[in-house]
């Protein structure tokens, strides 16, 4: 139906419930009903990365994604990773080596960054590039991302 | 976005069900990456989608088959299948693609059978699953039928998919003895679409080409197998002055068109470099 | 207290993060974007399809017949708010939508609002226009002597005394002309040894900030408040005052963080039309373009360059002449300022007795374009330091020497007959060819794998004259609050002006806090462009801080404070009020001396309060069967003067760099009889992470300027200068093609390596 449909969702830890249309987006939806402003939309088309949230663990384009869809999942965002006050490992090493400027594209590139450092803990430069290749960065702070993810992977491993 | 409805439903009957064989405007939706671009930009708008979302379970999976080739899901999720084991023992090349192909985010949500009903010829896959071999299985409300990759697709955003017929599998048979490369070539930025899409697979012994399949992308408006660059390759020993003939012979071949990437006389030289690197890369392969 | 005399608290040359950091890596910081009024109205533009044509018909019925649908809102309406309604810095040439006519694709016609943004979009789509099409230029140089006009007649803006002799030209599509004459370069050219002309082009691009244009427009109670991600709150202001025929002071204009801007949002964008529909609305109204519609709002211009020069027998360049073509599109926006200001510039940084610079600014049916990180130096310098190394390399010199023979010094005059002072350009160059290690030999590759290096030099003088005020105030406990009108678009103005006040006031940068333009708080600023905050901000920053220090160095003498005793501040409010009250006001308040250039000659004794230096060096690997270039290491080295904060000025510089790459290599707004085929980031490609080289480096040379704040001067655009010729040098080096258009596709350079080989690659 195009009448709008009730959704039941864990976002960032807490079952919430929202009235969505089957052709809202996801990141509408957040910002609209949730205030959660981190993810935002720039190209609309995949491209940049600006909009980038977890869904079940998974990095996803939420310009690209019906809100409908997430109905029983989990969704997570960057407000998630510093919720008790504490900035994550990624996020202070972003800070540290100045790896933003306007910092808009900023939220997509360290939730990016967390999932690669989930999956290889200790990437080299060529998985950095591959991983965060979907991220555009028009300030090109590209050199100081590479030193945050690096950075960020040396603390997590505690080396 | 206009509005539409959005059916999801649980079972593969009720999914042919619910799409018109007579109305474009009801679609099957998958991943949705490729659709929602279209609905964004006012390209396609929808009557009612139909979310093959919850039949997810009966279409997923990537299975070894019992003659050494492989099934895949047709809701397998590129990034599951770049990270399958089976696919990188079976089919390495089509997890070697995938790093290249989209972005990570993309990956994620993107599904193979959305990747190949899509039809659009500057995706990266179907070149290589035509090398391959593929096949896709079609189920409709008369049934199933399996139709070889290269006989899917027909023309820009054109299948021989019924409008009430769903992608369930792709069939990958087995590759014993075959070598295949895929080269992806970029002509802006390094992360982009790309301008060609060359995939070569050969059968070599003793340094003699047995067998080829050679299937070129995004510079085609369909992908498709050059059967004439092919046929020259089969039988001959192959060496430095073969790659060049045979480089010539797919730049001569292959029905190349202009568009934004570049011109046509430019990608044809890119076909015949790129045919002999790739070719290069097999024989390398194989005799490792 | 003199300024001599005080100690300083060591905020200069401190790299420290950017003061909002937090707020950007937690998704917290504000953006215009994120903005939402209550009653808001969301307004969808309909565009033009055709790129010249006359309006037959506008029809709104079935858009305005879908339920959810406000208004449709046509230029008839916008004239019952404002009578004339045409905008522009330096000319009034801008409809806030077309009337009568269109002159580019994507111009606005008309505009839904409505409560639910899906639904302005769909009535957008479902308004149906008739135009009857008129001859339409594209090309700058057809668009010189075309029977195509664009505009019937000139209309400069009062706001530049140097335009007015434009008004009421007619039948011509040159928006500005500047000339410069200085020597004679007639004689120059009959005496020279050698004479060498070349012609370079450059394409039109798009600046794609990640946040799109956005602006929201408040009318209510006799005053507008809009909230715009604009560069320049100040300006804004006076433009929407003047539109409406109000006071300033009932216009008020706030911002927040941009989320980049690179010169897309100077001036008025789409603040008139949100203003208009506030007040035909009666309610807040947002305008939020998507990505696709920047490409139809503002370019950078494209460029043809035509450049000559005479050699004497010692390698001395006697004389050079320069004739420079800016494509502007349909409407000058600040096309006109970009022609004569670069035009100063347009011989290059040597010192050249003879010149004769020819500077146009001219219009065609192509989407506008402004001002884009660097205000036309880019192209020139990609023009003239090719041409450079062209006579270099024909006279068999090396290209760091022939250079250095023919560097502009400090204490010589520059083309407009400005003495240079606090250039170090020589500092550059030489710190380029250390680095590079110009001296040594060089891998040059192997087999199909070519590699070459190159590298180029360019400046730019920053535009004058403009005005910056600020205030600083200090509260009772003592901390302290700075009001600025810099915008902060990711430059990091913030933090950089947050450590000058402090090291005026001696304290540290994190005691101040620094509030977001918005023109009832913050003073009079002329705008964040052209690199001239740190400098004129910067300076007003220093005067209003000490202004303060001052007050309170006088609040300690009447509070009988002893010199040199360590009384806190808030001790000394304390004891002047008894209680914890008061607050102390410093302001500052910065123009520098300008003289305009003379309407005949072209020539000034003061272009510039300072000058900025930018040079590149590349390495380059080519695959000689594709064409195909990779840019193995980029090299930026900048006069920066005395950066304030190191960290941020790095960053700044191989930023600019990395953006001038994909203006070098692949970006390019692509047109088919006016239509643009690739407005998305699908088909116009910017620099991925994938595309750095391998090394990326950027260094600024020990210098000073010594009119600027504790020494430092502008740097934002100054690492976009020198990338582009100094990649087309290093191919030169490498596979021996010049390639003379931007962008340097693979393609390009397979075509010229084909060409040289006398095999030409045939079109079929
Ligand atoms: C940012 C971005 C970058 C990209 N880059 C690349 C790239 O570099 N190379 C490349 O090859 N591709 C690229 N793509 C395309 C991408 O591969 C496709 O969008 C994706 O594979 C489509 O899969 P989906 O599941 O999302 O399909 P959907 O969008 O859900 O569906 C696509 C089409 O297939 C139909 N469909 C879906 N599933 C089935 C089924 N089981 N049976 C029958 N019909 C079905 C739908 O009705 C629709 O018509 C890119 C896409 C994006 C957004
Ligand atoms: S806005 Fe979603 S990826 Fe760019
Ligand atoms: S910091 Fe501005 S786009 Fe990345």
């Amino acid at each position: 139906m195009t009448a709008p449909r009730t959704i039941h969702f864990t976002l960032n830890g807490a079952a919430v419930a929202a009235t969505v249309m089957p052709h809202q987006s996801l990141v509408e939806l957040l910002r609209e009903r949730f205030d959660l402003f981190g993810a935002r939309e720039s190209c609309g088309q995949g491209l940049c990365g600006c909009c980038t949230v977890l869904v079940d663990g998974r990095a996803v384009s939420s310009c690209l994604y019906l809100a409908a869809f997430v109905d029983g999942a989990g969704v997570t965002t960057v407000e998630h990773l510093a919720a008790d006050g504490d900035l994550d490992p990624v996020q202070e090493a972003f800070i540290e080596t100045g790896a933003f400027q306007c910092g808009f594209c900023t939220p997509g590139f360290v939730l990016m960054t967390k999932q690669l450092l989930d999956e290889i803990p200790d990437p080299s430069d060529d998985d950095i590039r591959h991983y965060l290749s979907g991220n555009l960065c028009r300030c090109g702070a590209y050199p100081e991302i590479v030193a945050a993810v690096k950075l960020a992977a040396r603390r997590q491993r505690g080396a | 976005m206009t509005p539409f409805e959005l059916e999801e439903p649980v079972l593969l009957g009720a999914a042919l069900a619910l799409l018109d064989p007579e109305d474009s405007s009801v679609r099957a939706i998958a991943g949705g990456t490729a659709l929602m671009l279209m609905m964004k930009s006012g390209l396609y708008r929808p009557r009612r989608l139909v979310s093959l979302r919850k039949l997810a379970p009966a279409l997923d999976g990537v299975r070894s088959a019992p003659d050494g080739g492989i099934e895949i899901g047709a809701m397998v999720r590129l990034s599951d299948l770049r990270r399958s084991a089976v696919v990188r023992a079976a089919a390495p090349v089509i997890a070697e693609t995938l790093l290249t192909h989209s972005n990570v985010r993309v990956r994620n949500v993107a599904t193979i059978g959305g990747n190949l009903a899509q039809g659009d010829p500057h995706m990266d896959l179907p070149p290589v699953l035509i090398a391959l071999g593929a096949s896709v299985r079609l189920a409709g409300p008369g049934g199933e039928r399996i139709v070889r990759v290269e006989d899917l697709l027909t023309g820009y955003l054109e299948t021989v998919i019924a409008n009430n017929e769903l992608i369930t599998a792709v069939i990958v048979p087995p590759q014993t003895g075959w070598r295949t490369a895929y080269a992806k070539v970029t002509a802006r930025s390094a992360d982009d679409w790309p301008a060609l899409g060359l995939a070569v697979s050969v059968r070599v012994e003793a340094g003699i080409a047995r067998d080829a399949r050679i299937a070129i992308g995004a510079a085609t408006e369909t992908a498709m197998r050059l059967p004439g660059t092919e046929a020259l390759l089969a039988g001959r020993a192959i060496d430095d002055a073969l790659l060049q003939e045979a480089g010539r012979a797919a730049a001569a071949e292959a029905p190349v068109v202009a568009d934004h990437h570049g011109s046509a006389s430019y990608k044809r030289v890119l076909v015949a470099v790129h045919l002999g690197r790739a070719l290069r890369q097999t024989i390398a392969g194989a005799e490792r | 207290m003199s300024d001599a005399t005080r100690v300083s608290s060591g905020q200069i040359g401190r790299s420290l993060p950017r003061v909002e950091a937090r707020a950007k890596v937690t998704g917290a910081a504000e953006y215009i974007h994120n903005l939402r009024l209550p009653g808001m109205l969301y307004g969808k533009i309909c565009r033009s399809t055709v790129p010249h044509g006359r309006i037959l018909r506008i029809d709104a019925s079935a858009a305005a017949a879908i339920p959810g649908v406000h208004r449709i809102v046509t230029a008839e309406d916008i004239r019952t708010v404002i009578a004339e309604p045409y905008y522009g810095p330096a000319f009034h040439d801008q409809p806030i939508l077309a009337e009568g006519k269109v002159r580019h694709v994507g111009e606005p016609v008309a505009v839904v609002l409505a409560t639910d943004p899906h639904i302005a979009e769909e009535a957008a789509q479902a308004i149906v226009v008739e135009y009857a099409p008129l001859p339409a230029v594209f090309d700058e140089i057809e668009a010189m002597n075309s029977a195509a006009i664009v505009h019937d007649i000139l209309k400069p803006a009062g706001t530049f005394p140097d335009l007015k002799h434009l008004a009421g030209r007619s039948g011509t599509n040159v928006a500005l002309d500047f000339h410069l004459r200085r020597g004679d370069t007639e004689r120059a050219f009959a005496a020279a040894e050698h004479i060498f002309e070349h012609s370079f082009r450059t394409q039109q691009v798009m600046h794609t900030p990640l946040e799109p244009h956005v602006s929201l427009a408040d009318a209510a109670d006799g005053g507008v408040t809009i909230h715009s991600a604009t560069q320049t709150p100040s300006f804004v202001r006076i433009e929407i005052a003047r539109l409406l025929g109000w006071p300033e002071n009932r216009v008020r204009v706030k911002t927040a963080f941009l989320g980049g801007g690179f010169g897309a949002k100077v001036y008025v964008k789409l603040e008139a039309l949100a203003v208009a529909l506030s007040l035909l609305a009666r309610r807040p109204v947002k305008l939020a373009l998507t990505m696709e519609e920047q490409f139809f709002t503002i370019s950078k211009h494209a460029s043809t360059f035509r450049i000559k020069s005479a050699v004497d027998g010692h390698g001395h360049i006697t004389a050079r002449q320069c004739q420079v073509f800016y494509n502007g599109g349909a409407y000058a926006d600040i096309g006109p300022r970009v022609a004569q200001k670069s035009g100063f510039t347009a011989t290059g940084p040597y010192d050249i007795p003879n010149v004769a610079i020819d500077s146009y600014e001219i219009y065609t049916n192509r989407p506008p374009a402004g001002a884009l990180r660097g205000f036309g130096v880019p192209q020139l310098v990609w023009a003239y330091e090719s041409h450079t190394d062209l006579i270099a390399r024909a006279l068999g010199r090396d290209p760091v020497e022939f250079r250095r023979r023919n560097l502009l010094r400090d204490g010589a005059p520059q083309a407009t007959g400005t003495v240079m002072r606090d250039a170090a350009i020589s500092a550059v160059l030489d710190r380029l060819a250390a680095r590079l290690a110009w001296d040594q030999p060089f891998d040059r590759g192997a087999g199909t794998l070519k590699r070459g290096r190159g590298l180029a030099i360019g400046f730019k003088a920053s535009i004058s004259p403009t005005t910056s005020v600020a205030t600083v105030a200090i509260a009772a406990d003592g901390s302290c609050i700075l009001y600025c009108g810099t915008v902060d678009m990711g430059q990091g103005s913030t933090t950089a002006m947050a450590q000058i006040a402090a090291e005026a006031l001696g304290i540290e940068a994190e005691a101040v806090r620094v509030v977001a333009p918005d023109t009832d708080v913050t003073p009079y600023d002329m705008g964040t462009l052209g690199s001239r905050s740190l400098f004129h901000m910067g300076n007003a920053v220093r005067l209003a801080a000490q202004d303060a220090r001052d007050k309170l160095a006088a609040l300690a003498a009447e509070t009988g404070v002893p010199p040199g005793a360590n009384l806190p501040i808030s001790e000394q409010f304390r004891r002047k009020y008894g209680m914890q009250a008061g607050t102390i006001v410093g302001a500052g308040s910065y123009i520098p001396a300008y003289a305009p250039p003379d309407s005949a000659t072209g020539l000034t004794p003061n272009a510039t309060p300072f000058w900025m230096v930018g040079g590149a060096g590349a390495e380059v690997e080519i695959d000689t069967e594709t064409g195909r270039v990779r840019v193995l290491r980029l090299v930026n080295v900048a006069d920066a003067g005395t950066p304030i904060n190191p960290g941020i000025v790095e960053t700044q510089l191989t930023g600019a760099a990395i953006m001038q790459l994909g203006f070098t290599l692949f970006e390019e707004m692509q047109f088919t009889d006016g239509q643009l085929r690739n407005p998305s980031l699908a088909e116009y490609k910017i620099p991925g992470i994938r595309d750095m080289p391998d090394r990326i480096e950027a260094e600024t040379v020990d210098s000073a300027q010594q009119s600027g704040p504790y020494g430092a001067k502008g740097v934002g655009e100054t690492g976009t200068f020198a990338v582009s010729p100094a990649i087309a040098n290093a191919i030169e080096d490498a596979v021996g093609v010049r390639i003379s258009e931007l962008p340097i596709t693979a393609e390009a350079v397979y075509r010229a390596l084909r060409r040289a080989a006398g095999d030409q690659l045939e079109d079929l």
